[in-house]
């Protein structure tokens, strides 16, 4: 499942690379929808900070 | 609240500010959503404009400007200096906070609604399936606002073109990711931009410094993941970075950003819709510059805009004639621009340290951006037959 793990600073970076559309900005938050996202990894790796993680679901 | 409008402006940033001035002058009525809480921040910018292209867009008030720049100097991966006399060269290194505020005000005065903390989540579409409006996030309650024409100034951070059909997501090679400390209490000895060039400082991308009033200074960087080590993002190499050259400098201002290093989306229009700034990817690819860009391409959105509210069966024309300018202005050039950085980012320390040693033996009077680019091509086997070809269009 992806995750927001760290501090995110609201810039937008990863929904520009996410192929799901599965990220969105709100007022003040990070939303991601899960039943879009297909574990792609590609907004973790783009994120400037760090802040999102992928981790299999225990 | 008024639902019908004849222009909605998605996002409050340069482009969308300059969309919905210019659309306003038109006649039109026009509300403009800004998701944010407070315009103008936080500073997600280097903030270097060059003068000429900046004070042509409007009455630039002194407080916008920070401190006046006018030279280049590269720092390279060795650590020398060469500097680059540009006597055509003269740039600001605005207060966008101040700009974006005070644009944004002069936007409301001539009529523009602008509403903040508005999350605008989709495009309405009309039983025809023409976009005719957008679903607004407002203090948690949905609600819908219609209009004839709907300009996605939304940044980088924008999902309206994919709404709208156009493919805007971007390749991981095509964004950098970036990271930018405001520090306080730096001496910086000339009046100039600082890039610093090579894989030990910004690998697929570069460093600047861009220095402010009062001893401050803009410090970022973006990298690219093509580049970059593994596990490695861009915050980490800026905190190198300013251990390394900045070690006492406090930090005011901390933000992540992402900047588009692409071409220009080709398709910015599709009925009752226009994209302009960063959300149509209109930043110079090869230095990360997309505030002018922003502005021009909001003017000339709000006006083919408030043209089309008048002669809504001449919309076609107005939004191919405003694909047509975009691409003249800046469009065309962002090509051969892309192409030149694919090149030269690929560039190894040893060789940025060697060109720079070749410039540094030029008189400094001579010493331009096409003196760097000639021995580019001296140095780099092969380097002029890639640039013809990206010239060429191959
Ligand atoms: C680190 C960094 C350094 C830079 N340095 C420079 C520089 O030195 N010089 C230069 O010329 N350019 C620079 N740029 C580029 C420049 O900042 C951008 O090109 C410019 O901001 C683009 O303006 P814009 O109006 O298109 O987008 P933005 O300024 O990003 O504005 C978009 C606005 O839309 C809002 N928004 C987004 N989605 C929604 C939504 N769904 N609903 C409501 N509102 C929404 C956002 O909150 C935002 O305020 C830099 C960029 C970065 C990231
Ligand atoms: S993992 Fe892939 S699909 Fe999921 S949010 Fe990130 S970029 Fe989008
Ligand atoms: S890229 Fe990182 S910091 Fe930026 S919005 Fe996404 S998760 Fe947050």
């Amino acid at each position: 499942m992806l995750l927001l793990s760290g501090h995110c600073d609201q810039c937008g970076t990863c929904i520009a690379v996410c192929p799901a559309d599965a990220l969105m900005l709100t007022e003040s938050l990070l939303s991601i929808d899960h039943q879009a996202c297909t574990l792609c990894g590609l907004c973790v790796n783009i994120c400037p900070i760090g802040a999102l993680e992928l981790k299999n679901e225990a | 609240m008024k639902r019908d409008w004849d222009i909605i402006v998605v996002g409050g940033g340069p482009a969308g500010i300059f969309a919905a001035l210019e659309a306003v002058k038109s006649g039109a009525s026009v509300l403009l959503f800004e998701r944010k809480r407070e315009m103008g921040v936080p500073v997600r910018c280097g903030e270097a404009v060059g003068k000429v292209d900046f004070c042509s867009y409007m009455d630039v008030d002194p407080r916008w400007i920070s401190s006046e720049v006018n030279t280049f100097i590269m720092v390279l991966p060795n650590g020398k200096e060469v500097k680059l006399k540009s006597n055509i060269y003269e740039g600001y290194i605005i207060n966008r906070d101040l700009f974006e505020y005070d644009m944004a005000a002069r936007a409301a005065e001539q009529g523009t609604c602008i509403r903040m903390r508005c999350n605008v989540r989709e495009l309405l579409k009309n039983a025809a399936g023409e976009i005719c409006g957008v679903k607004v996030e407002e203090r948690g309650e949905l609600q819908e606002y219609y209009a004839k024409v709907l300009i996605a100034a939304d940044g980088v951070e924008s999902r309206l073109a994919r709404q709208a059909e156009i493919d805007s997501v971007l390749k991981m090679k095509d964004i950098e990711p970036c990271v930018q400390a405001t520090v306080s209490g730096v001496d910086i000895p000339e009046k100039a931009l600082y890039l610093y060039v090579g894989t030990c400082y910004a690998p697929g991308g570069y460093a600047w410094v861009f220095p402010k009033a009062n001893r401050c200074a803009n410090v970022g960087l973006g990298i690219n993941g093509k580049y970059s080590e593994k596990n490695r993002n861009a915050e980490s190499y800026l905190r190198d970075f300013l251990k390394r050259f900045f070690p006492d400098a406090a930090v005011q201002r901390y933000i992540a950003a992402g900047v588009p290093v692409t071409t220009n989306l080709k398709v910015l229009s599709s009925p009752n819709f226009l994209i302009a700034g960063d959300a149509g990817h209109m930043v110079n690819p090869l230095n990360g510059g997309g505030i002018t860009h922003a502005i021009k391409s909001g003017i000339l959105a709000g006006k083919a805009a408030g043209e089309a509210c008048k002669k809504p069966e001449k919309m076609q024309a107005f939004f191919d004639h405003y694909e047509k300018s975009i691409y003249r202005n800046f469009g065309k050039n962002h090509e051969s621009q892309y192409r030149i950085k694919e090149l030269v980012y690929q560039m190894s320390d040893e060789e940025y340290n060697r060109i720079g040693e070749e410039v540094l033996k030029i008189d400094i009077r001579k010493r331009s951006f096409l003196a760097v680019f000639r021995q580019v091509v001296k140095q780099h086997p092969g380097f002029l037959a890639d640039v013809m070809r990206a010239f060429a269009g191959i």
